[in-house]
């Protein structure tokens, strides 16, 4: 019996099933940082991070704004969140999923494409490599863009209680990775290896120089931002696109229906200010058939409309706003007069006005140039920006700056305190 | 590391079984020794000399038994070694008896056993888990069970349902009316946050699924937040199949299960043959499922403002709208200090309800046969059955089908096998989840009521209600949902005696089931008018999903049982056991059908694919010990070792130890003998202590950081998941304290059981948020503890026992409170769709509701404005809790702030059950409670601010002032109702009919299921869960199915 005792027990000591078993459905840090293949699917992931869904950045950065600075308005009050930000003010909370998400995927974004540019050397084509380089500074800076024009100060940095910059800090951040970006790009010209598995419709180089004239010009920096709206191409088109399966996310959840939010009329132009009747702008960015949200038109018509980085008309309006603001009043007016007589653009848009015929001051070209980015660039992300930066009233926007998320000051020590208004 | 195939087949299984056939062949040529045929009988009688039919005799430390026929007598023909054995004799609500025999060269041994009764069933033989089987009196731990009889009469189709108000310690949910919804059980509260808190079930052996997999409703798996929607797949099994059930809500099963066993383990035990002619046992019922009560929809034919105006009750209205609208007048009602103009003229309309539309008389078919019998050597039992249910809304049912076979053969006399085989088809026709608003139900609560929805045009096409709102009636004959299952579950088992007091059981088990799924939504021929949002799929949409699931578990015990002493007797018992789970799923949809097309086949938008993996195992092994002293007292250890894929290999390998102890005071000599034993006939003392896990705590890959592919433009894509992983996270533990007694007073008249638990969950697993400048937004990870404590009462009372006339009563209490000792992060929400602001909170129960509060003075009344309307709290918040502030009016003032509105968690859940029985007609009812827990009712409120519900009408009619919906609407308190409910779960009325011939048992039963409900509930019924099975998410009333009440019409027949 004493065998039998033995021989048993050794059964059960020496059975053993030790695995583990990995998921094919999804790829490992490791695997994914340490291959070209890998580091090239990270950049467009960038993309559809920033781009795609309800939660992604450009519906929460296009809705945010436009509901602050009253472009947006809320259809059905079941829209709680949107609708905080409409009401503006203390109704904003900082749970409020906008703002998180904005918040939370600019962070993101910058993040991701961080451990793309701290893996670079793992792509060994210098010709793929420029490429990955050129496009992960590409969002990383508009992440940090994105993230200094709505908060007051932000984290440069990733970390555990990440240390909180200014914006102006975060600003210079975002146009020295865009050079960079821009230095990556011109050293080497990314080959088809790189061109044919990316999305073709983002132009890398005008897009990184159209953000750094953004940014500069946010910066004051007006020299910088004319130099760098100068590099734009502006015959050729830099867009996000869609598809039916990764949607055009303001067409998909806002204005593919008439439940969430609508454009205003006369483009939300604050009090005093009203575009002109015949501006061949209306039938651009406004779909006039019943029952159709009025926001159904141009970039948003369906799934798969493309969504610019940034227009034409931006690049001229920064030109002739730094113009202007240097004291360059008549090459302020001769930049200004390209947006108020184009016809049409790369993308379509053209006012058909006659040329100003107002005061030949700064400030009157300001007020000129106020009102025509709040028409040309009535989707282009702005508005908000740009009703602090024109000096215009607080009663015209419903927040200047937006609160820190409720998740982050729970988990960053370093938070600020959130702005009153 | 291995990618594309299954260890369990290519090795573990191998050497498993090979080493059990090994030892089966060793013990075949250690058994060759001569033995001597002997037969033993006797009759077994209770105490006034009737004979006990059914009861088990055996005679232990071999594989010998049989049960008593219906004259009490038995008979057990064998051959064994010469020697002395004891022969062991048990019988349900009888105590057991022995006597030792001493086996010679004698052919015939008679033994004769008189029982005496035992309503505590102390000397019971339970399944405790796997092969192991343990007599009451030695269990350390609560262990309830539940008999064929107690099943047949609830009325259900589905077993979970069925066992509703009969387990203590257990909370049973019917999370939705719909004849395919799930059923939750929690024992003794929420065990994890990340994880499920679904007990383990185990049929005959076999570790079987339970999971909730959604396969038909593919295109709203993005749109329900946490919720755990779908039939959870116990709705498989017949209950007609079951003998009887034990739960063991705490840790005794530690041993056989360890870190699986947390969340407590449901054994099941089927039907098994009895030696004998074949027995033929009928039955077929018919049942109706009707709606117990409709809610209040207003058809008071008036509207604020004009026809056209949205959300008439609380809309703001422009001066454009009033332009527009001649006759529009308004007042400007004050809000959180914001004035709104709301409409106050009246407009006639038609309101229709239109529930009349949406629901049904159901009719429900049951049918089942088996057979079964056997001889000395072979046993068998077969039975068929096929059940099909019509749900109360149009469209919805459904069907089963399934056969099930066990047979037991005697191989030698000390080798048995036993082998179950079962299959079971069903098929589900279900409508769009509550979740959503292209539901039956949730259709109706949106859309304001003034339209004809039964309206067509030319074509015989349904026409477009209020903008963006789906027609109802879309809901039932444009779309489609539905869930086909095939599944299997066998078992093979081999018990072995191969010499005096030693066994060895080896176990095969095998669930393995396939999932089709199809989804359906008809293009909308009204989509221009209606405008219907993307979430909708107007333009249509299809989908297909498939499941493959198979799970296998095979365990080794071995025991031996060493008399050391006449009074100390020692078990022993080690087991190895290995489990592997695998589910392949694919999912694929698309949008924009072709004409007349149903399938994703028509789809020319959005098409999607996808597949995942899950594979996951387990291996592990455990000793055990218990040290019983005179049959009274007993000490158990144990100790099991787990080794989990799941884990890291530094983490893999887990402890649980358990110790448990049990006292039988009342057979003490003093007691036995003296007076007590007259007022206190029964008495037994239980503790026990000990570890288990729950292996479901984290995701088969949450350790891992995902790399997520993502369907983009057609260009390779990766996104690093924003949930950070812990490569080195490790199983929940929960250490559990558990103390007990069991007794029964004046002469077994009545019993009591009471339990007291103290439970701990260590190392429990929370997604922590992460700052988004982190690099990641949470992160899985052990930083969480949470504890359950309660008690659970049951009280059985003979009140009459005669022969012809008996009636019982019992009662079950249950108290249990949970809580979230430390959630190792801030407050965590849980996400659902339905508005409920459903959160985790440290030092709270684990969820509970958390948003607006009222503004009410220090006697609780609320504050009201200055236009006499409710007003949302105000004062300074202090993370999860507020200070009030008033200023000098006692007006609230300071921020706005929000608090704890609401606690899903019961008191305190109970039942009271009546059996009463005279001659051939007996009468028995189930009352079954759950008080003081909150329920979110969504649905109330939305149908106020769409203009439908009761509380508007009575705004309509100046009962309340214009604007009072508009000035509660933001206050989530507003929607907090009491879901305290009593009810009447089942009641029966059964006659036995005098016997026809051979047709000598045959009886009617009328059986009427959920008829009645006591509460003061603002909605269909309180009992219901928008989270479906989810364990976090409940309490909340959104757009679901209410529970039918049904009758059943039944006949039994056996011969």
């Amino acid at each position: 019996m004493k065998k039998v005792i033995i021989f048993i027990f050794s059964v059960f000591v020496l059975s053993s099933c030790e695995d583990t078993y990995l998921n094919p459905s999804t790829a490992s840090e490791t695997q994914t940082v340490n291959s070209q293949a890998g580091l090239i699917a990270m950049v467009n992931g960038l993309q559809s991070k920033f781009t795609t869904t309800r939660a992604g950045g450009i519906y929460n950065w296009l809705s945010a704004d436009g509901l602050t600075t009253r472009s947006l308005k809320v259809l059905n009050a079941g829209n709680t969140e949107e609708l905080q930000l409409e009401t503006g003010g203390a109704s904003v909370l900082n749970n409020n999923s906008l703002i998180n998400n904005l918040w939370n995927q600019s962070n993101l974004v910058k993040s991701n494409a961080n451990l793309i540019i701290a893996n670079i050397n793992n792509a060994p084509d210098p010709a793929v490599k420029s490429g990955i380089l050129a496009a992960a500074h590409l969002y990383r800076g508009l992440a940090l863009g994105t993230l200094a024009t709505y908060w007051e100060k932000a984290p440069i940095q990733v970390a555990v209680n990440a240390p909180f910059a200014t914006r102006q800090e975060v600003l210079q951040e975002a146009v020295k990775t865009l050079e960079a970006g821009a230095a990556a790009y011109a050293a080497q010209t990314p080959s088809s290896n790189f061109t044919t598995k990316v999305n073709a419709t983002v132009n890398i180089p005008n897009t990184i120089q159209a953000l750094i004239a953004r940014y500069n010009l946010m910066l004051g920096n007006h020299d910088a931002a004319i130099a760098a709206a100068n590099k734009v191409d502006l015959s050729v088109k830099s867009g996000f696109s869609f598809s039916d399966v990764a949607q055009n996310p303001l067409f998909f959840v806002s204005f593919g229906n008439t439940n969430v939010t609508e454009l205003l009329a006369n483009f939300g132009l604050p009090t005093g200010v009203t575009a002109s009747a015949t501006d061949a702008r209306r039938v651009f960015y406004y779909n006039t058939t019943a029952g159709m949200n009025p926001a159904r038109a141009s970039f948003f018509t369906s799934n798969q409309s493309q969504i610019p980085l940034y227009l034409p008309g931006e690049m001229i309006l920064i030109k002739a706003e730094a113009q202007a603001r240097k004291g360059s009043v008549t090459d302020a007016i001769t930049e200004l007069n390209k947006v108020l007589t184009k016809t049409t653009d790369a993308w379509g848009i053209g006012a058909g006005e006659v040329a100003y015929a107002g005061e030949a001051t700064a400030t009157g070209v300001l007020s000129e140039i106020f009102k025509q980015r709040q028409i040309e660039l009535v989707f282009s992300g702005q508005r908000l920006e740009d009703s602090r930066r024109f000096g215009r009233a607080t009663t015209e926007r419903t927040r200047s700056w937006l609160p820190y998320p409720l998740y982050e000051r729970n988990n960053n020590s370093a938070t600020p305190a959130d702005p009153a208004f | 590391m291995k990618l594309d195939y299954d260890l369990f087949w290519k090795k573990c299984f191998p050497s498993a079984a090979a080493k059990f056939f090994l030892l089966f062949l060793a013990f075949l040529s250690f058994n060759a020794v001569a033995q001597s045929n002997v037969t033993i009988k006797g009759k077994v009688t209770d105490a006034s000399g009737g004979g006990i039919p059914g009861a088990t005799v055996k005679i232990q430390g071999t594989s010998s038994a049989t049960a008593s026929d219906v004259n009490g007598d038995y008979s057990i023909s064998t051959s064994l070694r010469a020697g002395s054995y004891t022969i062991v004799v048990s019988a349900i609500s009888y105590s057991g008896a022995s006597k030792a025999i001493e086996i010679g060269n004698q052919s015939v041994i008679t033994a004769d056993f008189s029982l005496k009764d035992d309503m505590m069933n102390l000397d019971e033989v339970v399944v405790t888990g796997s092969t192991v089987k343990e007599t009451r009196r030695q269990l350390g731990n609560a262990i309830s069970s539940v008999k064929s009889d107690q099943i047949a009469r609830a009325g259900s189709s589905n077993l979970t349902s069925s066992l509703q108000g009969k387990i203590p310690g257990a909370q049973i949910t019917q999370n939705s009316g719909d004849p395919a919804g799930g059923v939750s059980i929690r024992m003794r509260g929420v065990k994890s946050i990340l994880g499920s808190s679904d007990p383990l079930y185990v049929i005959d052996g076999v570790i079987v699924s339970n999971a909730s997999n959604n396969v038909s409703q593919a295109a709203l798996s993005n749109q329900i937040g946490s919720a755990s929607i779908g039939t959870n797949r116990l709705a498989d099994i017949n209950p007609m199949d079951i003998e009887s059930i034990n739960v063991i809500s705490g840790g005794a099963a530690a041993a056989q299960y360890g870190s699986r066993a947390s969340n407590g383990v449901v054994i099941i035990t089927t039907k098994k043959g009895a030696t004998g002619a074949p027995k033929v046992n009928f039955t077929t019922s018919v049942s109706t499922n009707e709606l117990r009560k409709k809610v209040p929809i207003s058809t008071y034919g008036k509207q604020f403002g004009f026809a056209g105006l949205r959300l008439h009750t609380i809309g703001g209205i422009s001066a454009a709208q009033i332009a527009a609208n001649p006759g529009t007048t308004t007042v400007g009602i004050v809000r959180d200090g914001v004035t709104t103009q709301l409409a106050n003229n009246l407009v006639d309309v038609t309101r229709y309800d239109y529930q009349d539309e949406i629901f049904r008389t159901g009719i429900g078919t049951e049918n089942g046969l088996s057979v079964s019998g056997g001889t000395d050597r072979t046993n068998y039992f077969v039975s068929f059955n096929y059940s099909n249910n019509q749900g109360i809304i149009k469209g919805t049912d459904f069907a089963r089908y399934g056969l099930r076979t066990r047979v037991d053969q005697k191989l030698t006399n000390w080798a048995k096998l036993s082998v179950g085989i079962s299959y079971t088809n069903s098929n589900s026709d279900e409508k769009a989840n509550g979740n959503v608003f292209y539901s039956p139900i949730n259709s109706i609560n949106i859309s304001n009521n003034i339209w004809d929805i039964t309206k067509r045009d030319a074509a015989g096409d349904l026409l477009a209600v209020e903008a963006t709102r789906v027609n109802p009636l879309s809901t039932i004959e444009d779309m489609t949902f539905n869930t086909k299952v095939n599944r299997t579950i066998n078992d093979f088992q081999l018990n072995l005696t191969p010499f005096k007091n030693f066994t060895i059981d080896w176990l095969f088990g095998i669930d393995a089931f396939a999932q089709v799924g199809r989804g359906y939504i008809r293009p909308y021929p009204y989509q221009a008018a209606a405008g219907l949002p993307a979430e909708r799929y107007p333009l249509g949409y299809a989908s297909t999903t498939n499941n493959v699931s198979t799970f296998y578990n095979t365990d080794i015990n071995a025991g031996y049982h060493v008399d050391i002493s006449n009074d100390l007797k020692l078990n022993l018992l080690a087991g190895f056991s290995y489990q592997f789970s695998r589910s392949d799923i694919s999912v694929s949809s698309g949008e924009s059908l072709s004409p007349f097309i149903q399938t994703v086949s028509g789809a020319t938008a959005n098409i999607t694919t996808g597949y995942g993996l899950d594979r996951y195992n387990l291996s592990g092994y455990f000793g055990q010990a218990t040290l019983g002293y005179k049959n009274l007292a007993f000490v158990t250890a144990a100790l099991r070792r787990d080794r989990s894929s799941k884990f890291s290999a530094e983490q893999a390998n887990q402890l649980y130890p358990k110790l448990s102890g049990s006292l039988v005071a009342s057979d003490l000599g003093f007691w036995k003998d003296g007076g007590l034993s007259n007022v206190i006939n029964t008495f037994k003392l239980r503790a026990s202590w000990g570890h288990s896990g729950n292996l479901t705590g984290i995701g088969t890959y949450d350790r891992f950081w995902k790399f997520l592919p993502v369907n983009f433009l057609g260009l390779n894509t990766l996104v690093p998941d924003a949930t950070l992983a812990n490569p080195n996270i490790k199983p929940e533990r929960m250490v559990e304290t558990e103390l007990g007694a069991d007794m029964s007073f004046f002469k077994d008249k009545v019993g009591a059981t009471f339990t007291y638990y103290n439970q701990s969950i260590q190392d429990l697993v929370v997604p922590v948020v992460r700052a988004a400048t982190s690099g990641g937004t949470s992160i899985i990870d052990n930083v969480g503890n949470m504890t359950n404590k309660g008690i659970e009462i049951g009280i059985n009372v003979d009140l009459i026992k005669k022969k012809d006339f008996s009636w019982n009563a019992g009662i079950i209490y249950n108290r249990n409170r949970s809580k979230i000792e430390k959630l190792g992060t801030g407050m965590l929400a849980i996400t659902t769709v339905t508005g409920a602001p459903i959160y985790l909170i440290e030092g709270e129960a684990p969820s509970v509701f958390w948003a607006i509060p009222y503004a009410r003075d220090t006697n609780g009344e609320l504050i009201l404005n200055a236009q006499g309307f409710p007003q949302r709290e105000k004062g300074v918040q202090n993370g999860a809790y507020y200070t009030p502030q008033r200023d000098a009016q006692g007006q609230p003032t300071g921020s706005n702030v929000n608090g704890i509105i609401g606690n899903p968690n019961p008191d305190w859940t109970g039942s009271f059950t009546s059996d009463f029985r005279y001659k051939n007609l007996g009468f028995s009812f189930l009352l079954d409670a759950v008080q003081g827990v909150d329920v979110f009712n969504a649905d109330f409120r939305t149908r106020q601010g769409v203009g439908i519900g009761e509380v508007m009408e009575q705004e309509l009619k100046g009962e309340l002032p214009r604007g009072y919906v508009f000035a509660n609407y933001l206050i989530e308190e507003w929607r907090v109702d009491n879901g305290s409910f009593v009810k009447l779960r089942e009641v029966a009325l059964t006659y036995d009919l005098p016997s026809i011939g051979k047709l000598n048992n045959w009886r009617v039963s009328l059986i009427g299921r959920n008829l009645v409900s006591f509460d003061n509930y603002r909605g269909y019924d309180p009992e219901t869960n928008a989270g479906g099975n989810s364990d976090l998410f409940r309490g909340t009333d959104f757009g679901n199915v209410p529970i039918p009440k049904t009758f059943r019409l039944q006949l039994n027949a056996s011969f």
